[in-house]
């Protein structure tokens, strides 16, 4: 089973299709979690409840809303261009979950007896498959606007499109920087590589500049101006209803908890403890999902706190100060490390 | 299994370089183009090249094609009019000739190169796979050793481009002998309108004269 890359050895067929599924489910279950985690908590910034009519606490409004999203009708401008309109939402949600199997949330586990790494894949080419993957998503944002035939969805695709190449460049150049140190590429020996030193700590040049391009890549705030609401309604799903638009929430979630992800395993140590715990394997997950959330807590707070930059201000800030900054840290980081 | 996926992506690279070719709306003349270099990249991923595979998504799909959407969907129109270069009915344009010349000088040399060697691999199993190979490792490798002279060459060509797309970008010279700074930053706007601070005359009237 050498399908992809040089560690499937190990793992029939079936247990890479239970564990995509796994996975999946995971995610997808975590998902509307993060939807009411992060309006509770944005309203907790602001001084008032958040949502707190529907169940208990308010913790089902997401049910709520999805339900409702759900039976909305799929409705499309007249000027739009059908089959586009269509399959918009889908690349952006397809990459996202793709992106999903290159997080890895353990070390190889026996599991009845059965070797079973606990990440998607372990590809050789490591972050370059995200990279390859948000590449695509761009087009699910592009076409969506642009499909519309709307001009604020069209304004909003246009601000997506030269946000996400001014800041793919620096965060892969911050990436760069890590996979020197580390001597590989793949990210379960990356997250191995850190067991002495965690990478933040010797790179946190690198993991500012991959924090602050991951905020610009995600089109989260301050650099949500694909969707500024005041300018644009809402960017390039304005013309979206019904699932449509929740598959770009989505979409926007998982992006933001692959981010948060790759930012745990480059960075954060990935599986690993401080201070020299060494839990049992079946730990290694949640230890992940704990350090995501600390991530994605840092998003929500980030977007509370910075008020949205200007558009100039995003592409001065993006090529004049970042990028230098990033090849900088890769230059410096590679004369420590060969001399 | 690799026979399916590769018949897959075969058709839709094929397909997408025809779509290139015979849509008349430019933007879809670039999907098309993305399409096609998308199922390139899964036949790469086929011959187990995978750090090529994902290089042709990164920088073609991801960046070049990018571009070209940006600029397509900004400035292209589906009714634009190409008879400039393939002439009218009456009158053959230069694309008319030159056209399928190019084109038949490329299938003659296709067919060679595919006859003179591609055809003897039809009857064997192919090149064995040797573990590690396609991987950045490998590439690096015969990058700075191997290959170090064309790959250098090649750098030197791209900077040598780069420089020369930022000489043709840039704006050849300043302003306007009679162009002042100010007047282009603020535009002309009708009378009534404008900031209370401009009404208290704190600041200075955005266009004075237009207003009034």
């Amino acid at each position: 089973m050498r399908a992809f890359g040089l560690v499937y050895f190990f793992e029939p067929w079936w247990v890479q299709i239970v564990k995509a599924l796994v996975i999946f489910g995971v995610i997808f279950a975590v998902l509307p979690i993060l939807i009411i985690y992060e309006r509770k908590l944005l309203g907790r910034f602001q001084g008032r409840y958040g949502p707190n009519r529907v169940g208990p606490y308010g913790l089902l409004q997401p049910m709520a809303e999805i339900v409702k999203f759900a039976l909305k009708e799929p409705f499309r401008p007249a000027t739009a261009v059908e089959s586009l309109f269509r399959i918009a939402p889908m690349i952006a949600i397809v990459t996202a979950v793709s992106a999903l199997a290159l997080v890895p949330f353990g070390n190889v586990q026996k599991i009845f007896g059965q070797p079973v790494g606990l990440y998607g894949i372990d590809v050789s080419i490591g972050p370059l498959y995200v990279f390859a993957l948000g590449g695509i998503s761009f087009y699910g944002i592009m076409l969506g606007g642009w499909a519309s035939g709307s001009k604020y969805s069209f304004l909003g695709a246009m601000r997506g499109a030269a946000q996400l190449i001014s800041y793919e460049v620096s965060q892969g150049l911050a990436l760069v920087g890590v996979l020197i140190t580390a001597g590989t590429l793949s990210l379960t020996g990356i997250v191995r590589a850190q067991a002495g030193m965690w990478y933040f700590i010797p790179q946190i040049v690198g993991f500012l500049i991959f924090m602050t391009a991951s905020f610009a890549e995600t089109n989260r705030a301050p650099f949500d101006l694909v969707e500024a609401d005041a300018e644009l309604v809402g960017g390039y799903f304005t013309e979206y209803g019904g699932t449509a638009f929740v598959a770009y929430l989505f979409a926007e979630y998982t992006n933001m908890i692959v981010v948060s992800g790759i930012a745990v395993t480059l960075f954060l140590g990935g599986w690993l403890l401080p201070f020299g715990i060494h839990p049992p394997g079946w730990v290694d997950p949640f230890v992940v999902l704990a350090k995501m959330l600390i991530v994605i807590t840092l998003f929500i707070w980030v977007r509370a706190t910075l008020p949205r930059l200007r558009y100039d201000q995003l592409m001065s800030f993006g090529w004049k100060i970042l990028l230098p900054l990033a090849t900088l840290n890769l230059l410096v980081t590679a004369i420590v490390v060969a001399a | 299994m690799s026979a399916v996926l590769f018949f897959i992506a075969a058709i839709v690279a094929i397909a997408g370089a025809f779509g290139v070719v015979m849509l008349r709306n430019p933007f879809y003349n670039v999907l098309s183009l993305v399409c096609h270099l998308v199922a390139l990249a899964a036949l790469f991923l086929l011959l187990r090249a995978e750090f090529v595979a994902a290089a042709q998504v990164v920088v073609y799909a991801g960046a070049v094609m990018v571009l070209y959407v940006f600029v397509v969907a900004y400035v292209g129109g589906a009714d634009e009019s190409v008879t400039h270069f393939t002439g009218g009915a009456d009158r053959p344009g230069a694309l008319r000739v030159l056209g399928p010349l190019f084109g038949v000088a490329v299938a003659v040399e296709l067919c060679i190169a595919l006859l003179g060697t591609a055809l003897k691999g039809i009857s064997g199993k192919g090149a064995p796979y040797v573990l590690g190979f396609g991987t950045p490792k490998q590439i690096g490798t015969e990058f700075l050793t191997t290959y170090l002279f064309p790959f250098e060459v090649a750098s030197l060509l791209l900077l040598v481009a780069a420089i020369g797309a930022v000489v043709l970008a840039r704006r050849r010279r300043g302003l306007e002998p009679d162009e002042s700074l100010d007047a282009r930053l603020r535009p002309a706007r009708p009378a009534y309108t404008g900031t209370m601070a401009e009404v208290a005359g704190l600041v200075a009237h955005g266009d004075g004269e237009a207003g009034r």
